[in-house]
């Protein structure tokens, strides 16, 4: 199966099974598509008025050179992969920590209803969260690294128990031969100079939330008393990013139907000095003024292009208007294995949630759904049908993954999303995933002309 | 070649001799929280 597209000057054609990923010139573009179900004569005479016979043979060799060397129309014979990730024993690997059920601001768009997730405001208590550190460790097998979210609502509004909980794992990773790594979501409100400090010492991420311009990020993102929060948080990020020196952070934020050009709010971010931003698609009921709708795609693609142009131009310059898009960033030579690409985040299996009460649930995004709660810390996992239902929704057994060029760069996509749009997480939401096609091109585009570039 | 350039070298059937290990980070938690993004993690198994 191939995928082809052209953006910005280059065609790209791309080898969905083997990875391969080629640069072509306007006639291999034109004929690969009918390479496999056309003899060469009859190439010829089809692309006989815009290429000479010379021209179509020649192409033609290169595309036979490149299917004899296993990196064009390579046969999917993956499935077999799934006995082998089908045989790991099931372990943890990374806990979302629901540090507080509360926020102080009220974001409009907020999946955990402003902050308190279907339920009332709670705060997690020390002991709970040494429990999760006890369960993922008992969890985990082999597995040494660890990773913990510590996310909200608002997290920095129970900071103490954080550095409890950091510094009992840091105790018990020692122990058991484990290493944790650390991350925290906040949007900043009460960040201050000594909590920068402990972050930067302790986390080894941190996710920052602003959704771009003033006027943009003040109307979603308002405080619990409706003024904005930009003039707060923005002067505080900045200190945030550089003491870190701009690395091991993205500053995250959300676009949605009332601000489709975006590319505006990322560039405003790269201008306020941020270096690793990422933004994403608003994920909400088609009713919701802010939901994107499918008439909005062709909007929303043409400002990835435009957005992805931009980037291409400012790696090239280099310098202080450089800048990393999340979004944007693909490993085409290191990336991660098919076992991974295969099975995806891990929601419900190696990745779970866990709520100030010590509930656990497959991601922070099923929080609340009472027919997805798995278990406790206290009592561990007591869903096994609930597991079990999450292992087995790889990209094979969606109707609309399997034959998809993108499989194996989104991976299946979010099981959450797909649940909250559709009602099942084995039916994926198609706005994302036109989204993320969208992303992938953009992201092999700049890649491509990168590599132009060096030939 | 004089049509084709060929991007990258190491495919994705070459991850099979050594994947499956499970040590790389958990997609969803590094910066989406709400989108499902694999293909831009790195191995941790190289």
């Amino acid at each position: 199966m191939i995928h082809k597209f052209s953006m910005n000057g280059v065609n790209v054609v791309m080898d969905v099974i083997s990875g391969a990923v080629h640069v072509v010139d306007e006639i291999v573009y034109d004929i690969v598509d009918s390479y496999e179900e056309m003899c060469e004569e009859a190439l010829v005479v089809k692309f006989a008025d815009k290429y000479s016979e010379k021209a179509v043979r020649e192409a033609c060799e290169e595309i036979k050179e490149l299917k004899d060397a296993g990196m064009l129309f390579v046969e999917d014979d993956y499935t077999n992969v799934l006995d082998m990730v089908g045989k790991r024993a099931p372990v943890v690997k990374a806990l979302c920590l629901h540090i507080a059920h509360d926020c102080n601001l009220k974001c409009k768009y907020c999946f955990a209803e402003e902050g308190e997730y279907h339920g009332h405001r709670s705060l997690m208590s020390a002991e709970v969260g040494k429990k999760a550190i006890d369960f993922i460790i008992k969890s985990s097998g082999s597995r040494r690294n660890l990773e913990v979210d510590f996310f909200g609502g608002e997290p920095l509004m129970n900071f103490d128990v954080v550095k409890e909980i950091v510094e009992y794992a840091r105790e018990e990773e020692v122990k058991y031969g484990k290493n944790f790594r650390f991350t925290i979501t906040t949007n900043g409100i009460l960040l201050n100079d000594e909590i920068q400090e402990y972050i930067n010492k302790n986390m080894h991420n941190v996710v920052i939330s602003l959704d771009g311009r003033k006027e943009v990020n003040d109307r979603m993102r308002p405080r619990a008393g409706g003024q904005g929060s930009y003039d707060v948080i923005v002067p505080k990020f900045q200190k945030l990013a550089e003491s870190r020196n701009q690395t091991d952070y993205y500053i995250r934020g959300t676009f949605t139907r009332q601000n489709l050009d975006f590319s505006k709010d990322v560039l405003h971010m790269a201008d306020l000095g941020f270096k690793q931003i990422s933004v994403e698609p608003v994920v909400g009921q088609e009713y919701e003024e802010y939901a994107i709708r499918e008439e909005d795609l062709p909007a929303i693609y043409e400002e990835y292009e435009r957005l992805a142009c931009e980037l291409y131009e400012r790696h090239k310059e280099g310098g202080e208007k450089d800048f990393n898009f999340f979004h944007f960033m693909i490993d085409l030579s290191g990336g991660p294995c098919v076992a991974k690409r295969l099975v995806g985040c891990g929601s419900g299996t190696e990745y779970l949630a866990v709520t100030p009460e010590g509930d656990l649930y497959p991601c922070h995004q099923f929080v609340g759904l009472d027919e997805f709660k798995m278990g406790t810390v206290f009592t561990g996992l007591e869903r096994e049908d609930i597991r079990e239902n999450f292992e087995s929704c790889n990209v094979y057994a969606k109707e609309d993954c399997k034959n998809c060029w993108c499989r194996f760069y989104c991976s299946g996509g979010c099981a959450a999303n797909a649940h909250q749009l559709n009602g099942s997480i084995f039916k994926p939401y198609k706005i994302a995933c036109d989204l993320q096609k969208k992303r992938v091109e953009c992201a092999i585009m700049i890649k491509a002309k990168q590599f132009q570039e060096e030939c | 070649m004089k049509h084709v350039k060929t991007l990258n070298t190491c495919m994705l059937k070459n991850t099979l001799k050594k994947g499956g290990c499970g040590e790389c980070q958990t997609s969803c938690q590094s910066a989406c929280k709400t989108s499902c993004t694999v293909a831009n993690q790195s191995c941790e198994n190289k």
